[in-house]
């Protein structure tokens, strides 16, 4: 279990990412409703209501497809978690498709293009002296600009992600038809002489030119800092490794060792299992942030004293603060008390409140009773019972029979009663 | 487990040796058929040494594909399904069942894994499983679950309690009022859960709540349902978050 994570990822804003799932075009609007936590419907109707003011939605769309990188959001802002942080095994991805959007593009081009040649066919006179030209124009550009998108794919193909083949013919090509778009476009019509339209064609050949460079431009910008955080990524990847074998390698080799104690194998086995665990499947909160995390290491610590397994679990989680940490020691104490008196198995329950922090230790061993124990045992009357009520919250040992043993410690949030 | 695993590894019944007649009526001679999906043989030949009387491996799949083609084949009684699998699209055991959707009425799902993370918990239930345990349970318990799972009911260990709990949310303003909400839980439901995930057994928690075992059942399914369909928005914006949906 790992409370602290969605309600952490949850507030934190995810960075500005083009998704490649659940996009319709180019991912913006929903790149952008997962940054600004709206509804991907709702961006997507005030993208479409600001395009039909003067365009301004469809520039301000092209404009972020251009410069938000693809990716995932989330995986970027998990990216963006220290690696010594994060769990190791991957995430589990639902197989759900995609929509075939580039597949129904190209069909509802051939679909148009089909309909506006039986109109000509019919008599129907269109204008196609500008049409071929700009679609020309327009082919160019998407093939210029299309290599943003493939960047990212190629960077997996090879770790260069470099100029490959692929992508210098993808610029050329698109450089090409820009140019004969726009000289189309241009010369239309016989006169060449008129001063204003070769000026008008240069001035767009150049715009056009730089439109096809620019992503270049960008690209290359953008992949040194990818490389030099992937190098990093890389180097920190290694300690990780270096950390797991360590260790486990140092445990089977302690295990190997002291193979005629089956008691210090299994506690060596516990402590090793724990901790692999906890870098494989789960993320971890910096030290000081998380009251579970806290609660998992007092367990870890308890486990590694006795020799009885804990089952833990810890529900909601917050920041620790004074009375959380007294809480926490008579909660260690409850656990050493069960270990040593109680019978397996040994279960321990943290319900983690803004207002307070329950506690519940249970064991299955024939318990005892309050009053009976000598008031010179200091264990459980001053260590867990005393500690908590001089907070003001409050402990109570429960005898449930044949069923074990509870102990209950409830306790407010500092700021409310402090004793 | 795991010393037990490696002793009886040897003498392992392949699943080719099995009676598929007998595997289609869903029973050998009344016992519960089980396929065992994991890609660990050690954990697979465990698993099949602490089962008891009356539960029966009749197949066993490492990776997603054959898994699913074990499942279509052998039409089990319980799968006992790994949650990280090779081979698929990547999504482990949730893939599988949802694969396997259309048999989830006579071949039920129950999910079984070293991962405590709630992320690959939810994933499996909410892709059909009718239960979650983690493989440190013991041979007799996990026969227990799986009788359960065959009789239709679901398997909540503490730690699935808990998740439930985190992700329902545990103030009192959290309680449904009606039966038929999906997003909360009932006052019961959630003094069922707590009561679980303290490490009481369905008995335990039906003599505690001075209910009967039966009604202790009725809850813990109406909690796996509401698990399973529910659209509350933390639930979902956070499963969403994981990919989950």
């Amino acid at each position: 279990m790992s409370p602290a994570a969605p309600s952490v990822e949850a507030v934190a804003r995810l960075p500005l990412r083009r998704p490649r799932r659940g996009r319709l075009l180019g991912g913006v609007c929903a790149g952008l409703a997962a940054h600004l936590g709206q509804s991907v419907a709702l961006v997507r109707v005030a993208m479409a209501a600001a395009a039909l003011m003067g365009g301004a939605g469809v520039v301000l769309y092209v404009w972020l497809w251009v410069t938000v990188p693809a990716g995932d959001p989330v995986d970027a802002a998990l990216e963006e978690r220290s690696v010594a942080m994060t769990r190791l095994a991957p995430r589990l991805r639902t197989g759900a498709a995609d929509l075939p959007i580039t597949e129904i593009a190209v069909g509802l081009v051939l679909v148009v293009g089909a309909g506006a040649l039986i109109a000509q066919r019919q008599g129907y006179n269109l204008d196609t002296n500008w049409l071929v030209p700009a679609l020309l124009l327009l082919a160019g550009v998407a093939l210029a600009w299309s290599q943003l998108d493939a960047v990212q794919r190629e960077q997996w193909l090879m770790r260069t992600g470099g100029r490959t083949p692929i992508s210098a013919l993808r610029l050329i090509g698109g450089v090409l038809l820009v140019l004969v778009g726009v000289l189309l476009l241009v010369w239309q019509e016989a006169p060449p002489a008129s001063l204003l339209r070769s000026a008008a064609a240069t001035l767009a050949v150049l715009i056009g030119v730089a439109l096809a460079l620019a992503p270049w431009w960008l690209r290359l910008v953008r992949e040194l800092g990818d490389e030099r955080a992937a190098r990093a990524r890389e180097a920190e990847r290694a300690d990780i490794a270096a950390h797991l074998h360590d260790s486990v390698l140092q445990t089977l080799a302690l295990i190997r060792a002291q193979s005629a104690d089956p008691e210090a194998v299994a506690r060596l086995a516990r402590a090793q299992e724990r901790e692999l665990r906890g870098w494989l499947y789960e993320d971890r909160a910096a030290p000081g942030t998380s009251i579970a995390q806290a609660v998992r290491g007092v367990v870890g610590d308890v486990e590694d004293a006795g020799a009885e397994p804990i089952d833990a679990v810890v529900v909601g989680d917050r920041i620790p603060d004074a009375n959380t940490d007294a809480m926490l020691q008579a909660t260690r104490e409850a656990l050493l008390n069960a270990v040593r008196y109680g019978a397996a198995p040994i279960s321990l329950y943290v319900e983690v409140r803004p207002e307070a922090v329950e506690v519940f230790v249970r064991d299955r061993g024939p318990g005892f009773d309050l009053d009976a124990v000598p008031a010179d045992r200091l264990g459980v009357r001053e260590s867990i019972i005393g500690r908590v009520r001089r907070r003001g919250g409050t402990a109570t040992v429960q005898n449930c029979g044949e069923s074990g043993t509870e102990v209950h410690l409830a306790l407010p949030a500092a700021g409310g009663e402090v004793g | 487990m795991q010393g037990d695993a490696s002793a009886t590894g040897a003498r392992r019944p392949g699943p080719g040796d099995v009676d598929s007649g007998a595997a289609d009526t869903g029973t050998v001679s009344g016992a519960i058929t089980v396929v065992l999906v994991d890609d660990h043989r050690m954990f697979r030949a465990g698993v099949r040494a602490s089962l008891e009387d009356g539960v029966v491996v009749v197949g066993e799949a490492e990776d997603v594909e054959g898994a699913i083609r074990a499942v279509r084949e052998l039409h089990p009684c319980v799968v006992l399904l790994d949650v990280h699998l090779p081979g698929g699209g990547g999504g482990g055991g949730a893939e599988v069942i949802t694969a396997c959707a259309d048999l989830l009425g006579g071949s039920r799902f129950l999910a079984l894994s070293v991962s405590d993370a709630a992320d690959d918990v939810v994933s499996v239930i909410r892709a059909g499983a009718r239960g979650y345990l983690t493989k440190a349970i013991t041979g007799p318990e996990l026969c227990d679950a799986i009788r359960r799972v065959a009789g239709g009911d679901a398997v909540f260990s503490p730690r699935l309690a808990g998740f439930v709990l985190d992700a329902f949310g545990t103030g009192a303003g959290d309680v449904a009022v009606t039966d038929d909400e999906l997003d909360r839980l009932s006052a019961r439901e959630q003094e069922v859960m707590r009561l679980i995930a303290r490490g009481f057994s369905y008995r335990e928690v039906a003599s505690a709540l001075f209910i009967s075992i039966k009604t202790v059942e009725t809850h813990v399914s109406a909690v796996l349902r509401k698990l399973q369909l529910s659209s509350r928005h933390e639930l979902t914006r956070w499963a969403a978050a994981r990919h989950l949906l």
